[in-house]
């Protein structure tokens, strides 16, 4: 199956690519529940270096997987540290000084924690979603009976971009024809206005006809829906799934008994 | 089979009927074609006779519409889930937006039918080959040119076999190789004993293909006939229907005594060079005297 432009997925034939999307959606969630059983910035940090970078190695997705890490967790880590650092509620221990700011260690103690949570959730579905086709993940669901309206609210999101993309791109293509200069900066705010209105009302003014063709093809039919795409899996794999489940459980435990405060 | 009685139609919004008074009958096999103006009721006709309308749309509706002997009034819509086939104008309106690439669009139905997936496959890679679309296969929809979108459009349809299609102008975004690729596909719809309602806009295949044409104008069925008939009918441009240019000048030739009286005026390429060339022929003759 080829890469699709809308999709991050990225082409491999690695073991983690040959897994079954539903393992690897297992591992994504209990990696990330089991970050939070112990609070202690080096355990969610371990749970990183010591499952998700090799798994992102062995896939040969890592230079992918630490590019979207850098785009998407250092920005959410830096505002992270910047709050919680100035402005952690009922924190005394000063370490710096900004000024009129108060740089408190309780803060960025808080802050590397949460940081650290992220990374291993982001990590864990960022690996999911580089080494699994979109496609074959929602026939993993549908095989498993999620609700097809669901699946399908899930897969019409992430095909969303491109769609609003290439409408918008027609909008200003006639805004243009029709003398609209799109120069600069203050053109290209000044052009946002007209173009939003035109794209939601024509997206809402779709909506029906697609609502009429996804019914003329049996979307919402009551018999059970097949998949085109053939979804690995194996006996190795459930038990595997089962066993992380457990992980899970037991996670979710240690954190509510406060076991390892 | 489709069978049109006394049927009318007004949009919830609507002050007057979209359609008024319509009948007609389509039988096993036949390809009937319906013409008309812009906001004469096409894409209304093409809503009622695939039940989206007014199952979807809501709205009063008077009169019988029955395809395979079943009242369309009496079978929800998902009743008609592979028995009728519904191309739209917009291609891109018609892809499902949930699929990632072009096989799996067109598997998109099959997989609600619950079809099984060795079957699936074959029937997808057929329409495929069938659609030109083969090379674009693991391709995402949305980076398809409006062409192939239309192609894939029709291919999301045909793959589910049905027994009545209903076509809403499905070469408005097609060059002369698509286009010819759709008419190509309905002729094989025709073998397979598919009927066909087709809005088409491009005469001179439609003159071809079709066993009767309709001509709607204000929501009424203004003509009906065999495509000779009908669009050599000089009321055409009243309708809102551009004739075609070389049945203009055959009957512009005939109003000079330049056409032979014997031939009806021509609706095809081949017919207009037969008569045009019977007249030279004529002529040559003349002056040989």
């Amino acid at each position: 199956m080829s890469t699709v432009q809308n999709s991050p997925h990225a082409t491999g034939n690695s073991f983690v690519h040959r897994l079954s999307p539903l393992t690897k959606l297992t591992f994504a969630v209990t990696v990330t529940v089991c970050a939070f059983a112990v609070v202690d910035y080096r355990w969610p940090l371990l749970l990183f270096c010591a499952l998700l970078l090799p798994a992102a190695i062995g896939a040969k997705v890592v230079r992918r997987f630490l590019l979207m890490l850098a785009t998407f967790w250092v920005p959410v880590a830096a505002i992270l540290f910047v709050i919680q650092g100035f402005f952690f509620p009922e924190a005394h221990d000063v370490i710096a000084r900004f000024g009129p700011l108060e740089l408190k260690s309780e803060g960025v103690a808080y802050a590397l924690l949460t940081a650290l949570h992220i990374l291993v959730l982001m990590g864990g579905f960022f690996l999911l979603l580089l080494t699994t086709h979109a496609a074959t993940l929602m026939s993993a669901l549908s095989e498993r009976n999620v609700s097809p309206s669901l699946i399908y609210i899930v897969s019409a999101a992430l095909q969303i971009v491109p769609t609003l993309s290439r409408r918008a791109t027609r909008i200003l293509h006639a805004q243009q024809a029709r003398g609209q200069v799109i120069h600069g900066l203050r053109g290209r705010a000044r052009a946002l206005v007209p173009l939003v209105g035109p794209l939601i009302l024509g997206a809402f003014t779709d909506v029906g006809e697609r609502a009429a063709a996804m019914e003329t093809r049996g979307f919402g039919a009551t018999r059970r829906p097949t998949s085109l795409i053939t979804v690995p899996d194996s006996a190795v794999q459930r038990s595997a799934r089962v066993a992380m489940m457990l992980c899970a459980v037991a996670a979710v435990t240690v954190n509510v008994w406060g076991v390892m405060r | 089979m489709i069978e049109v009685k006394g049927f009318s139609f007004t949009y919830p919004t609507g002050s007057r009927p979209a359609l008024h008074d319509i009948g007609f009958e389509v039988g096993p096999h036949e390809l009937c074609a319906v013409v008309g103006g812009s906001g004469a009721g096409k894409s209304t006709l093409a809503g009622v006779v695939s039940g989206t309308i007014p199952h979807l749309t809501g709205g009063s509706a008077e009169g019988l519409v029955r395809v395979n002997g079943r009242d369309l009034a009496d079978i929800a819509l998902s009743g008609l889930v592979g028995e009728v086939g519904l191309v739209m104008q917009n291609p891109f309106n018609q892809i499902s937006g949930a699929r990632f690439s072009v096989r799996e669009e067109i598997a998109f139905g099959l997989e609600n039918m619950g079809v099984p997936r060795d079957e699936m496959a074959a029937r997808v890679d057929t329409v495929l080959h069938d659609l030109g679309l083969t090379k674009v296969r693991d391709r995402s929809p949305y980076e398809l040119s409006g062409g192939q979108q239309q192609l894939l459009a029709i291919g999301s349809v045909l793959v589910m076999r049905p027994t009545v299609m209903v076509l809403d102008e499905p070469t408005s975004q097609l060059d002369a190789a698509g286009s010819a690729l759709v008419f190509e596909a309905l002729g094989t719809l025709r073998e397979q004993g598919v009927t066909t309602l087709l809005i088409e806009h491009r005469m001179e295949r439609l003159a071809r293909a079709a066993d009767h044409v309709l001509v709607l104008d204000g929501g009424m069925i203004v003509a009906q006939g065999s495509p000779g008939e009908v669009l050599a009918d000089e009321r055409l441009e009243e309708w809102g229907v551009a004739p075609l240019r070389y049945t203009v000048a055959a009957r512009r030739a005939a109003a000079r005594g330049l056409w032979p009286d014997a031939r009806p005026l021509p609706v095809t390429l081949d017919a207009a060079a037969e008569g045009f060339g019977a007249t030279v022929a004529h002529l040559a003759r003349g002056d040989r005297r």
